[in-house]
């Protein structure tokens, strides 16, 4: 049975769930804003150059810092079929 | 294990991995706040005995959080690896806010059942140095302009700051403080009552996987942000 009442100790309850729930759903919140955004700016970059970025040879240090591309194959259908 | 340290096989393992784990986090946070409102007030502490299914997963996960953090800089300095230092910058945020809630809510807990807000033990001024680690690491990465000079300085810290996890958890055993020992599985203490049991592992897991989601998330952003500023600059070189 649910038990609301924290009588006389609610002062001290509800202000630690209550912040708890704030500042979870804040790092959630930003987590999830933050992500979308470099995702955005990662696909509008890729489709602005394509070949540039997938195909460009890239020094060793960039590779083991930044890995592939995360879709060639969305980038390469940007520019059309290759023969 | 190790495979995924190459940044393209983690995005491809961590990408369905994630959501996931936000949809599990979701439900047992859920779960076990209903779990948590449902069991009886305890006969000593009354319904404040509520405050420790939010504060003590805080905690523990708190010093979990300072533990991805140290290892991953371990792993950045010494293997100069550029994923380990992703891991270790995507741990410090959510460790920080982990650790502040555990002091903030334990503040609210002590206050009725001590009698104080804040006392200088060593088990809260332990966790406010862990506190104070967080704030540094994170305030160091972002006064250095260089980032890999930034990185590299913060990780040394990172690693400093790992001498103080076993301070936090032994504190309550090597000094005499007002906080309370271990009292969960810990034998000849008198432990937690098993009613207590099913909201606090419940919250406790639910803690630890919305940590997960919000590392592996915070990771994957890291590693497209850094290919963002590599695409930038190789356009501004050949502009």
């Amino acid at each position: 049975m649910l038990d609301l009442d924290m009588t006389p100790y609610a002062a001290f309850v509800w202000p630690a769930w209550g912040v708890s729930a704030l500042v979870l759903a804040a790092l959630v919140a930003r987590a999830v804003i933050a992500s979308r955004r470099w995702k955005r700016e990662l696909e509008r970059l890729e489709a602005d150059a394509p070949s540039k970025a997938v195909d460009a040879p890239r020094p060793q240090a960039a590779q083991s810092a930044v890995g592939q591309p995360e879709s060639p194959q969305v980038a390469r259908s940007a520019i059309g079929p290759q023969k | 294990m190790f495979g995924l340290s190459n940044p393209q096989r983690f995005m491809a393992f961590t990408g369905p991995l994630t959501p996931v784990l936000w949809a599990v986090a979701a439900v047992l946070l859920a779960v076990g706040t209903w779990l948590s409102f449902t069991v009886p007030a305890d006969y000593q502490q009354g319904d404040t005995v509520r405050i420790m299914f939010v504060h003590v997963p805080a905690a523990v996960w708190g010093l979990g959080a300072y533990s991805a953090l140290g290892v991953s800089s371990f792993f950045a300095l010494v293997f100069r690896h550029a994923l380990a230092d992703a891991a270790a910058r995507a741990a410090a945020l959510p460790g920080a806010a982990f650790t502040a809630l555990a002091l903030f809510t334990g503040s609210l807990w002590g206050q009725p059942m001590w009698g104080t807000w804040w006392v200088w033990d060593a088990r809260l001024t332990s966790v406010l140095v862990l506190f104070l680690f967080y704030l540094g690491y994170m305030a160091l990465r972002a006064s250095i302009d260089d980032e890999q000079k930034g990185a590299r300085a913060a990780a040394v810290l990172g690693l400093v700051g790992l001498i103080n996890l076993p301070i936090v958890k032994f504190s309550v055993d090597w000094w005499n403080t007002l906080h309370q020992p271990a009292s969960f599985l810990t034998p000849g203490s008198s432990g937690l009552d098993t009613v207590y049991l099913p909201p606090f592992l419940t919250m406790l897991a639910a803690y630890g996987i919305l940590f997960a989601a919000l590392w592996l998330t915070a990771i994957r952003t890291e590693i497209r942000r850094r290919r963002v500023l590599t695409l930038r600059a190789r356009q501004a070189l050949e502009a």
